[in-house]
C-alpha cells in the first residue's frame, strides 16, 4: 500500500494505493492520525488505485469517519470523510459490508475535494 | 492434499495469498470467485493472526486446500484460543455510521463469499475452519425441440430428426418439450431410450419436461421414470442442466 498526500485549503486528499489489509492498515491510521493530530478533519479519501481492501481497512475508515465528523465548527460544520473513486471491487465489500450507505461517495476527485 | 504451515504472524499474509492462488487456479475459478476466496482467506488468517496467540508466542497457522466434487476445499488449523463464531455478534450492516460497529465484518465477509464456512475445536486439533467454494461449471449449451401429437414408431423417428441434427452439430444436452405429446406407445419410448444413450455416451444428457399425465403415466407403469430425468418445467430443466443436477 502506499498513500500519497495532497493539501488544499479546506480539504487534504490522501490517495490509497495497492492493498489495504491487516499488514497496512496499521500505516493508513497512522497517516489519518496525522492529520487529525494537526487539526485537519476534512479529508478525502481517493481510492481510485485500491486494489485490495479487507476487514482491517474498513475499520480504519469507519473509525476515521466517526473521528472526523466528532470535530465541528459550527453545528452546521465540521468535519468529515468523503471518498472519490471507487474501483468494481472496492465497491463490491463496500456494498457487501453496508459501508456505501455510511459514506459520501463521489465519482469525482475535484467534486469530492469541492463538497467541503 | 496440499498444506502450507506458517508462523502466524501478519507476513503470513502473502505466503497464504499465493498459496490461495494456486489454489484457485487449479480450480479453475473465475477471476471474481478468485478473489472472493482470497479475500475470505485472508479474513480468516488475519483473525488467526490477531485474536489467536498471544503477541508474546505467536503459533502456527496451516492452510490446506483440496479440490474435490466440484468444490474447493479450503481448512485453516490454528492451535491458539478457541474461537468460537457465536460470539461474535452479526453486524448490523444497516446500522448508521454512529451505532456502526468497526468489529465482526471479517466473520460477515468470509459468510458472504464463501458457499460455505464451519468452526470445528478440540483441545486436541484445535480450531479447524473448513471454508467451501462451489465450483461452477461452464453452462452448458442445451438444445431444446418440442414434440407434439402421437409419439409412435414413425412419428417418434420424426418428431426427432431436428433432435438427430443436432446431435450430430456436437450438441450434448438436450431437453424434449412434450407438453404437446398427447400419446406415447413403447416404440416411441424405446426411441427416447436410444437418443438418451447416445448423448449419455458423448458426455452429455437427455432431459424430458411438460408431461401430460396421460404420458407420465406410460413412463411410470414401465419403470422409466426411474430411467429417464424429468422435470415439471422446461424452466426446471434448464436450471437442473445449467447446475449439473441429476
Amino acid at each position: 500500500m502506499e498513500v500519497t498526500h495532497k493539501r488544499y485549503k479546506r480539504t487534504d486528499v490522501l490517495s490509497v494505493s495497492g492493498r489495504l489489509d491487516a499488514a497496512s492498515a496499521p500505516q493508513f491510521k497512522q497517516t489519518i492520525d496525522a492529520l487529525f493530530d494537526e487539526g485537519r478533519y476534512r479529508l478525502v479519501f481517493d481510492l481510485a488505485d485500491l486494489e485490495y481492501v479487507s476487514s482491517p481497512g474498513l475499520r480504519v475508515l469507519i473509525e476515521a469517519r466517526k473521528r472526523a465528523r466528532n470535530w465541528k465548527v459550527t453545528d452546521l460544520e465540521g468535519g468529515d470523510v468523503r471518498i472519490a473513486n471507487l474501483p468494481p471491487r472496492i465497491k463490491e465489500v463496500f456494498d457487501l459490508t453496508g459501508f456505501t450507505s455510511l459514506f459520501e461517495i463521489y465519482d469525482d476527485l475535484t467534486e469530492a475535494v469541492g463538497s467541503f | 492434499m496440499e498444506t502450507l504451515k506458517v508462523a502466524a504472524t501478519l507476513d503470513a499474509l502473502t505466503p497464504i495469498r499465493d498459496f490461495i492462488e494456486s489454489a484457485t487456479e487449479q480450480a479453475g475459478l473465475d477471476e471474481h470467485a478468485a478473489w472472493q476466496v482470497q479475500l475470505a482467506v485472508d479474513e480468516a488468517a488475519t483473525n488467526v493472526i490477531q485474536h489467536g496467540y498471544n503477541d508474546s508466542e505467536p503459533g502456527i497457522v496451516e492452510v490446506s486446500c483440496q479440490i474435490a466434487n466440484d468444490e474447493l476445499m479450503i481448512v485453516l488449523r490454528d492451535w491458539g484460543r478457541q474461537f468460537n463464531p457465536d460470539d461474535i455478534p452479526t453486524p448490523d450492516i444497516e446500522s448508521p455510521l454512529e451505532e456502526r460497529q468497526a468489529g465482526g465484518l471479517g466473520l460477515y465477509l468470509m459468510q458472504q463469499l464463501m458457499d460455505d464456512v464451519r468452526f470445528e475445536f478440540d483441545a486436541y486439533h484445535g480450531n479447524l475452519l473448513t471454508m467451501t467454494k462451489r465450483l461452477q461449471r461452464a453452462k452448458p449449451t442445451i438444445a431444446a425441440f418440442q414434440l407434439d401429437g402421437r409419439l409412435d414408431a414413425v412419428s417418434t423417428e420424426h418428431g426427432l430428426s431436428g433432435v438427430r441434427e443436432a446431435i450430430a452439430e456436437g450438441t450434448k444436452y438436450v431437453l424434449l418439450d412434450m407438453i404437446k405429446v398427447t400419446f406415447l406407445n413403447s416404440s416411441g419410448l424405446r426411441a427416447l431410450l436410444l437418443l438418451r444413450k447416445e448423448l449419455l455416451a458423448q458426455g452429455g444428457e437427455l432431459r424430458l419436461c411438460g408431461l401430460q399425465s396421460r404420458v407420465y403415466e406410460v413412463f411410470n407403469l414401465t419403470g422409466f421414470t426411474q430411467v429417464f430425468t424429468i422435470h415439471p418445467t422446461c424452466e426446471d430443466a434448464i436450471a437442473a442442466f445449467e447446475q449439473g443436477a441429476l
